[in-house]
């Protein structure tokens, strides 16, 4: 009888294990058809819109012809003014945690800020660069609002990931120039960052991805409906991807027309996104050879 | 053995605190010159403490005091004359696992000297050579000197961090169970290297045999006090203190 009871656990954990294997497939099979369709779905769409002339004309008539090129340069303009903001200061802000601070109430007020600065929505850093850069600094709607209020959107990620990254350096690196006769910031700049570094960037990188599509932020603070030259200065409104299909989804003068152009600037932005995620992922693979630890 | 060794490392009633924690008590020793040293004891008795001591290491840890004086050389190293950085070129030390920087074999080895300012790269080449042969590593990464150390294997990698130390020319080598991360093979190597070193080595262990076989003296530490010091031999043959009798016939661990 125990034996009858043994062989029918075994069944039953077998079916339980089948049906778990089977709903987690389903679930990630979901996702991915999820993900699939919206890609399928923007491509379809936008690859009728694409051309060359697409990719690096101004717009035309209303936006209803012509291409989407300053909003392009301005896209990637705030991405790297935002990295230029956010990479500093986020790199700086983690290695003070990771590798200097004593535990306290002062570091651990430090990283809740952090960790809620992260979950702030994107609006309200919109607003925020709106009363300080463009009002009280009085920066103006410039791509030099528009890339701090990115920046510091992206600075919570940026600083999580790279004190992450840190985190993970064996201590033992650390002992070891040290007892090589490093100081300590050498130590941390010669050894601890170099090893650091794939995964700092990679999280920067993500980080901006998901910037450069935000519109909040910038619809405020940088962003123009259309501009006739491209910006020649960091005090000069800039046109972007994000806020482009926006106005011409909302504000323009043929929202039916204009639907080509929204999703080949929705296809472009994707692809920028992505390629920008598949960078850092390349990025990271290639300095992480031969380090493993 | 001769005429009695030469003192390079002299610790004079050292006390020392984590916090509240009283981790070494009253630790007196003179460690002889150009010879391997081992200090064995039951886990947690302070023999990693005490090698840190030697080389400022625990300066880095926060809340550590110590009370009394350690000389090498005959100067205090913990006066107010002296410089940690200086002291911990001068001391080397290999640790625990092996710990090789992500980076070439190369730029392992260059490390110290490059951080004393050493960068002419055929003076750099010259004291990698040089260091990877004392090490007993040289013929079998000499063709692979740009490969990340990371690549090796385990033995490889901690000769890599015994010749990395080595390229300072320190004076004195402190290892911390530089082998218990190593196969027998890697190993034996290791302890071959250590047999013949023309420096003064000292040595943590907790393999007892280890000890009997390289060490020149060992040290028996418990629960923070030095309990017996002397020739390995003897020590081994015969201990003087219960404790130490105990510990090496395995009577507890
Ligand atoms: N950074 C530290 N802070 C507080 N206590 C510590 C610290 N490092 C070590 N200790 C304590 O000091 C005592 C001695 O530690 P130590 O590392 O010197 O022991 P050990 O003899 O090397 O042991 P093992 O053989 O396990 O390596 C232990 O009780 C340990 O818990
Ligand atoms: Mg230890």
């Amino acid at each position: 009888m125990l034996e009858a009871q043994k062989g029918f656990g075994r069944q039953r954990r077998y079916r339980e294990q089948k049906l778990a294997f089977l709903a987690i497939r389903l679930a990630a099979g979901l996702s991915l058809g999820v993900m699939a369709a919206i890609i399928i779905y923007i491509v379809v769409n936008g690859v009728p819109a694409l051309s060359w002339a697409f990719l690096t004309e101004f717009p035309r008539d209303n936006m209803s012809a012509g291409g989407i090129f300053p909003a392009i340069v301005g896209t990637v303009l705030l991405a790297v003014g935002a990295l230029l903001t956010a990479l500093p200061l986020g790199f700086g802000a983690a290695i003070y945690l990771a590798e200097y601070a004593r535990p306290g109430p002062l570091v651990t007020a430090i990283r809740l800020g952090v960790a809620n600065l992260a979950g702030v929505p994107s609006v309200v850093f919109g607003l925020f660069g709106l009363s300080l850069f463009v009002t009280t600094l009085g920066f103006g709607r410039s791509l030099l609002s528009g890339s701090l209020t990115l920046g510091l959107l992206i600075l919570p990620t940026v600083t999580a990931a790279a004190e992450e990254a840190l985190r993970q350096t064996p201590a033992s690196f650390r002992e070891a120039a040290l007892a090589l006769g490093a100081n300590r910031w050498q130590a941390i700049r010669q050894v601890v960052l170099p090893a650091a570094l794939p995964g700092m960037l990679t999280g920067a990188i993500l980080a901006l991805g998901r910037a450069a599509g935000e519109t909040a932020p910038i619809v405020f603070t940088a962003s123009a409906a259309y501009t006739l030259l491209l910006p020649d200065s960091i005090y000069r409104e800039v046109m972007a991807l994000p806020t482009h299909i926006l106005n011409l989804a909302t504000n323009s003068v043929h929202i039916e027309a204009t639907r080509p152009q929204q999703f080949g600037s929705a296809l472009v932005l994707l692809v920028l996104v992505l390629g920008l995620s598949t960078f850092a992922i390349v990025v990271r693979a290639k300095l992480r050879r031969g380090r493993q630890w | 053995m001769v005429a009695e060794p030469q003192t390079i490392i002299e610790a004079r009633n050292v006390d020392f605190y984590y916090g509240d924690f009283h981790a070494l008590k009253n630790v007196s020793i003179n460690i002889a010159a150009q010879e391997v040293t081992a200090m064995i004891g039951p886990s947690g008795c302070g023999k990693s403490t005490f090698l840190k001591l030697l080389n400022r290491m625990n300066d880095f840890t926060p809340g550590a005091r110590l009370a009394g004086e350690i000389f090498i050389s005959g100067a205090s190293i913990y006066g107010p004359d002296a410089d940690p950085v200086d002291i911990r070129r001068r001391v080397g030390m290999v640790f625990q696992r092996p710990n090789p920087f992500a980076k070439s074999i190369y730029d392992n080895i260059c490390y110290g000297p490059r951080l004393v300012g050493i960068r002419k790269p055929q003076d750099l080449d010259v004291l990698v050579e040089k260091a990877l042969r004392a090490a007993a590593l040289w013929d079998e990464v000499k063709d692979i000197l740009s490969k990340s150390a990371m690549e090796l294997s385990g033995g490889q990698q901690q000769r890599v961090c015994v010749a990395r130390a080595l390229a300072l020319e320190p004076e004195i080598l402190l290892m911390d169970e530089p082998t218990s991360a190593l196969d027998p093979i890697a190993t034996a190597k290791v302890e071959e290297w250590i047999k013949n070193a023309n420096l003064t080595i000292v040595i943590v262990t907790h393999n007892m045999q280890q000890a009997a076989r390289i060490s020149d003296r060992t040290a028996f530490f418990f629960m923070g006090e030095l309990v017996e010091f002397g020739p390995t031999m003897e020590l081994f043959t015969r201990p003087q203190e219960t404790q130490t009798e105990n510990y090496i016939t395995g009577r507890f661990g």
